[in-house]
């Protein structure tokens, strides 16, 4: 037997082996964290509808349009009516408009890209949150800021319990607050 | 074996072995066939080896996996083009509306997500059923995404379109008209006065018209009697709440007869025990064991064919002691030659005394009620002893039993199968009837079908009638169609659609409408719409002297459900010839065959809901079938054990099925349910238990329900029945008064509670817990259930069902102890097995606050919430079953398979079927575990509400969907935590206890023990 070579196998060439498989893995994970948890997805939608221009500068309010927000678990993406509160007078020859003129004319929804999703086994409510005066980009992130919206905050268990145990922490803005429920059936049944 | 040619082969393959075929003989001496040890030519195989061939089926699948899908994609969210204001996504509208489920019309209130029925409730605001309905109310809403719903109309089983329907049936009503011919509507009960009139139009129109109205299980001898009696087929309700005493004489009033929802809650206004105990008593004479039977505090046991006698004999004896009318003089003797003391063998002599007293004492403020399967000479008489007994002030008139088309009698269907015979019937049509298969089969009516050239059946799925005719007209469900009903005196409700027709299905009034218009271009969405409307402001706007105009009358009607008037009453009048021209009846000298109405599957209207069929039956908790009940004495007679397949035989007509041994049935007696044993119905219904129905005949007399001087024999064979009483058990079924010595059960009398208001917890043992005890600060949810008040009606288990999203598992599922439902109510009997006590006990999981299933989680799947709730999360759920093997209450359930892909050949796993789900409840798969959650969708909701109108969240905000469905308010939801809340003032009640209290698992569910109203204060 040639001890040299069973050392070298044992000395170097395993933990070398099992270094690279572990540091593969570990920056595989952290790089494609973010991926994994949807961060960073911004879809193209069916009109290019610009939250920057509508929230930021003309300071739309964000239930303006998103009217179940205060009163039940969706914030509810507005139907097309709401949108021709305004459009059916204001900008009527741009493409998008037309474009969202032939929808409601013809009667058709508007398929919306999803961006924003928790698992369906959750059930999170979004009036209770914002009733408790979570400001929308706590979760959301600015999205005043953005012309085409993205996943700015992994919507992972994680990310709900980190706020729910810490909240005084993860909510600085807000004087009194007291941790979210962390039992099973607050969020699953 | 002599006859055999060649060997003595006993058992043969094939025809080539049984005649010893050299070929198979050597086949049979070589081990291997010829050839098959051959060296293969490895030339010839393929090119590619078995890993080649999986690494690139490996590679391909992977590169399909990223290249061709967007795993970010979470699909889209499509919202409203244009929003009805008053839908928003994610919030509930309730609409009210009218339930056709059979002939009470109960009122209705369905709840809509997104603009799909959920759940079905009853109407708060109706006068009648007061927020509550049956279990068969409840259940409905899966007949609306019945996977086997007629989609279009057919003919001759083929799909075609409603224009030629149209075209061809009005040709054939024309002819019929200008030959001759009759024209024929068969219908069941028709409550709505506004499908009368169109019935009226459509007779206007083809004067040839004749109208049929039959129901399988109908109140026909009751009405007669008060024709006879009184003047009038409309007889008044009863102030239960008023009587002191009830006999009710077959009568199943708290099951499944009459105004069942009306009658539980009145009655159980009676059983309150908070302060003064004000019980009314309870006797019920009856051969079958029903609901109200195992209810009563005093139970006869009269076979049927005797409850005449009983009657007249009770009659005589209490006019003995006086009477209230004055009787003439061929009245006395008429009822002056029967005695009580037949009786006295046969039901004792001491509760025959107790009733006697008790009728006697309680004068004025008592009632005797007969049931709607006894003949009308029983109804008859049981007006006159009401009469003596002056109880006539209990009879409310003021909500009287409307009746709008009369049922037809024997006679005339009997005319309409002969002129059917004759060619005499140009067009039939089956006006959402069945009648192939609930008309007796000695009507001849399904073969006299045959000569009918035309016979449309309106119907919501394909049935026996229809497929004895050549076109199936697909009808909307009651949930998408238009209506009224005037079924109680001043009651007018309103049916409103609450989806659009899912299908091409149309209204049934609509339909006839176009036939009267005479065109296919007639129809439109609105035509009953605008008919209904009309007729409404006709009928009832210019009745209810509203100030409003019509149309905002009419709105606030449909937004309200119904409407009520006043009408005024009839004064009426006993009239002695309807009783002293009554035929005496004799008692049987044979077996007598009682066949009553089932309590789930109606007429086997709902015999294709798999929820229905899967809910045990209240008292034998038998699912999927019906059975012989017989008594456990007839049954030794008869040498039979329940399963083994009895033969009934009525004159020609006879039955096989299985029989089942019923404690507390009169002997030589059997009692069977109808409605059963479909055989044109879905995947669901279909062979389910045995059609009693073939044991009917179109000239029983004199009840068409009750036969006597039947024979009935051991059939050999039998058939297996599933019960899910001796799952999930509590008791040691070898010890007797188990459940009482465990104290499952506690009960008393009210004689003892009235002396010793405490007596319950006189020996309570100090109880001490090994661990430290949790302390819940805020809310604590918890239970209390009043045992006085249930009535052991399932409406709580069909609510729940619909609530939480729970599988159909199918019998044979059953029959291996995996039912899903989560709240289920145990029955247990004590005393002799000829006259038992039952006992009842809504049984769900406790929420027990050191619960054992806990403990024994590896994956800590089931544990405690702060708000004292022991939470089931399916995510973390392994299926180690650990929990259920823990739980002394036997409330988890298991799912062992996807029950919505095992059950039937994945029935209910479709597009259409799943919008019944509820959203707000997870739809659990294989391989997990799942219990009572008490609603906590429901808590979740008022909790959310709460912190919306910034208040604190109190324990009245939330109701339960077994509370909500409870027809006497049995069931109490609250916060344990709220010294005001009722639920805290239960848990501290004189009658409060909890199940297995000695495990000190402390649950958080309260029973609050039954007290019996009779004469001892001893129970047993």
């Amino acid at each position: 037997m040639k001890r040299t070579v069973l050392d070298y196998a044992l000395k170097i060439r395993l933990p070398l082996t099992l270094f690279v498989v572990a540091a593969s893995f570990i920056i595989t994970f952290y790089v494609a964290r973010p991926e994994r948890d949807g961060v960073g997805y911004a879809p193209e939608q069916p009109i290019k509808f610009s939250h920057k221009l509508h929230a930021g500068q003309m300071a739309i309010d964000c239930q303006y349009c998103h009217i179940g927000v205060t009163k039940e678990r969706h914030a509810i993406i507005p139907s097309v009516n709401i949108c021709m509160n305004c459009h059916s007078v204001a900008r009527k020859d741009k493409p998008e408009i037309i474009k969202l003129t032939q929808y409601y004319e013809s009667g058709k929804p508007i398929p919306w890209k999803r961006i924003h999703k928790v698992p369906e086994y959750a059930y999170f409510n979004h009036s209770v949150h914002v009733n408790k005066g979570i400001d929308c980009a706590t979760c959301h992130g600015d999205v005043r800021e953005m012309d085409v919206v993205s996943e700015v905050k992994p919507f992972t268990m994680t990310a709900c319990l980190d706020c729910h145990r810490n909240p005084q922490a993860q909510l600085p803005y807000l004087k009194v607050v007291k941790n979210g429920p962390e039992n099973c059936w607050a969020c699953h049944r | 074996m002599s006859d055999s040619p060649k060997s003595s082969n006993k058992l043969w393959k094939s025809i080539k072995g049984y005649n010893d075929d050299p070929e198979v003989l050597n086949a049979k001496t070589n081990e291997f066939m010829e050839g098959v040890t051959d060296e293969f030519d490895s030339s010839k195989l393929s090119g590619i080896s078995r890993r080649k061939f999986l690494a690139i089926l490996s590679a391909s699948a992977a590169l399909t996996a990223t290249a061709c899908t967007d795993y970010r994609d979470k699909g889209e969210i499509i919202p409203y083009n244009k929003r009805p204001e008053d839908v928003m996504p994610g919030i509930a509208n309730y609409y009210a509306s009218t339930c056709n489920g059979c002939s009470q019309s109960c009122g209705i209130l369905v709840k809509t997500r997104e603009g799909r029925p959920i759940k079905i409730d009853g109407n708060p605001d109706h006068p009648i059923n007061a927020g509550k309905i049956c279990a068969k109310g409840q259940a409905s809403i899966l007949n609306l995404y019945d996977p086997e719903r007629l989609t279009d109309p057919f003919e001759l089983r083929k799909k075609t379109v409603w224009k030629s329907v149209d075209a061809d049936v009005i040709s054939a009503l024309n002819d019929a008209q200008s030959s001759g011919k009759e024209i024929s509507i068969v219908t069941g009960l028709i409550t709505s006065p506004t499908t009368k009139k169109v019935l009226n139009d459509f007779v206007a129109k083809y004067p040839n018209t004749k109208i049929y109205s039959y129901s399988l299980t109908n109140d026909q001898q009751r009405r007669n009697a008060w024709m006879d009696s009184y003047g009038t087929d409309e007889y008044p309700a009863i102030k239960w709440k008023d009587a002191d005493v009830i006999l009710a004489i077959d009568a199943d009033f708290l099951g499944n007869e009459g105004s069942s929802i009306e009658n539980m809650r009145e009655h159980t206004k009676r059983r309150e025990t908070n302060g003064k105990t004000n019980f009314n008593r309870l006797y019920v004479a009856e051969g079958r064991m029903s609901v109200t039977g195992m209810l009563s505090d005093y139970r006869l046991r009269v076979s049927p064919d005797s409850q005449y006698e009983f009657v007249m004999a009770l009659i005589n004896e209490l006019n003995n002691r006086g009477s209230a009318i004055a009787l003439d003089a061929n009245s006395k003797l008429k009822f002056e030659k029967y005695s009580l003391s037949k009786f006295e063998s046969l039901v004792g002599k001491d509760k025959l005394n107790h009733l006697v007293n008790d009728l006697n004492a309680n004068r004025g403020k008592s009632i005797v009620y007969a049931g709607d399967t006894l003949p009308k000479e029983v109804h008859v008489a049981v007006n006159l002893l009401n009469e003596v007994l002056g109880n006539t002030s209990l009879y409310d008139y003021s909500n009287s039993f409307k009746s709008l088309v009369k049922y037809s009698s024997a006679a005339e269907i009997s005319q309409l199968v002969d002129s059917m015979k004759n060619g005499k019937v140009g067009v039939v049509i089956h006006f959402d009837s069945n009648p192939v298969f609930t008309l007796p089969e000695d009507f001849g009516y399904a073969s006299a079908l045959k000569k009918v050239k035309l016979v449309a059946s309106l119907t919501e799925a394909e049935n026996e009638s229809s497929a004895a005719g050549n076109y199936s007209l697909p009808i909307n469900d009651q949930l998408e169609s238009w209506g009224d009903a005037y079924v109680r005196g001043g009651v007018y409700s309103l049916q409103q659609p609450v989806i659009s027709p899912i299908f091409n299905t149309r209204q049934k009034e609509a339909v006839l409408l176009t036939w009267i218009a005479g065109g296919s271009s007639a129809f439109n969405e609105d035509i009953y719409h605008n008919y209904l409307m009309n007729s409404f402001n006709a009928d009832v706007y210019s009745k209810a002297n509203s100030f409003a105009d019509a149309k905002t009358f009419w709105y606030s009607a449909l937004n309200d459900g119904v409407v009520k008037v006043t009408e005024k009453v009839q004064p009426v009048k006993f009239n002695f010839a309807s009783f002293n021209g009554l035929n005496d009846l004799t008692p049987s000298k044979d077996f007598v065959i009682h066949l009553h109405d089932n309590y789930f599957i109606g007429d086997g209207k709902y015999a294709n809901n798999g929820w229905l069929q899967e809910i045990p039956h209240p008292v034998s908790k038998i699912t999927w079938d019906n059975y012989a009940a017989v008594s456990p004495s007839t049954a030794k007679s008869l040498k039979v054990d329940s399963n083994d397949l009895l033969q009934v035989k009525v004159g020609n007509r006879s039955l096989t099925l299985p029989a089942f041994i019923q404690p507390g049935l009169a002997d030589n007696f059997i009692s069977i349910e109808l409605g059963y044993g479909r055989t044109v119905i879905g995947e669901v219904g279909k062979e389910v238990g045995f059609n009693s129905i073939s044991l009917m005949s179109k000239d029983a007399q004199p009840s068409p329900y009750i036969f006597s001087n039947a024979s009935v024999t051991k059939a050999g064979g039998s058939h297996e029945l599933v019960s899910t009483q001796e799952q999930h058990s509590l008791d040691d079924t070898f010890v007797k008064d188990f459940h009482r010595i465990r104290r499952i059960i506690q009960e008393g009398t009210v004689l003892k509670y009235i002396k010793e208001p405490n007596f319950l917890h006189e020996e309570k043992e100090k109880l001490f817990s090994i661990t430290n005890e949790v302390q819940y600060t805020g809310n604590k949810w918890a239970m209390a259930i009043d045992l006085n008040k249930c009535t052991n009606c399932q409406v709580c288990v069909a609510s729940c069902n619909v609530e939480n999203n729970i599988a159909v598992v199918g019998k044979e599922q059953v029959s291996k102890g995996r039912v899903m439902q989560w709240i289920r109510l145990d029955r247990y009997y004590s005393g002799t097995p000829d006259e038992p006590i039952a006992s009842n006990q809504p049984m769900l999981c406790q929420q027990c606050d050191n619960a054992p299933c806990e403990n024994v989680c590896p994956v800590n799947a089931t544990n405690h919430s702060p708000d004292g709730l022991n939470q089931m999360v399916y995510n973390r759920c392994v299926g180690t079953r650990y929990c259920s093997n823990n739980c002394p209450y036997k409330v988890r359930r298991f799912n062992f398979f996807n029950y919505r892909d095992s059950f039937a050949d994945s029935y209910y796993e479709n597009n259409l079927t799943s919008l019944v789900n509820n959203p707000e409840v997870t739809v659990r798969s294989r391989g997990v575990m799942e219990k009572c959650t008490f609603c906590i969708q429901r808590i979740m909701e008022a909790r959310s509400n709460a912190i919306r109108d910034n208040k604190p969240l109190k324990g009245s905000d939330i109701v339960t969907a077994c509370q909500q469905a409870c027809p006497t308010n049995a069931i109490t939801f609250g916060d344990a935590n709220d010294p005001t809340s009722p639920v805290a003032k239960l848990r501290d009640h004189n009658l409060s206890y909890h199940v297995l209290e000695e495990l000190n698992v402390k649950p958080n569910v309260t029973y609050i023990a039954k007290l019996r109203n009779t004469h001892s204060e001893e129970i047993l």
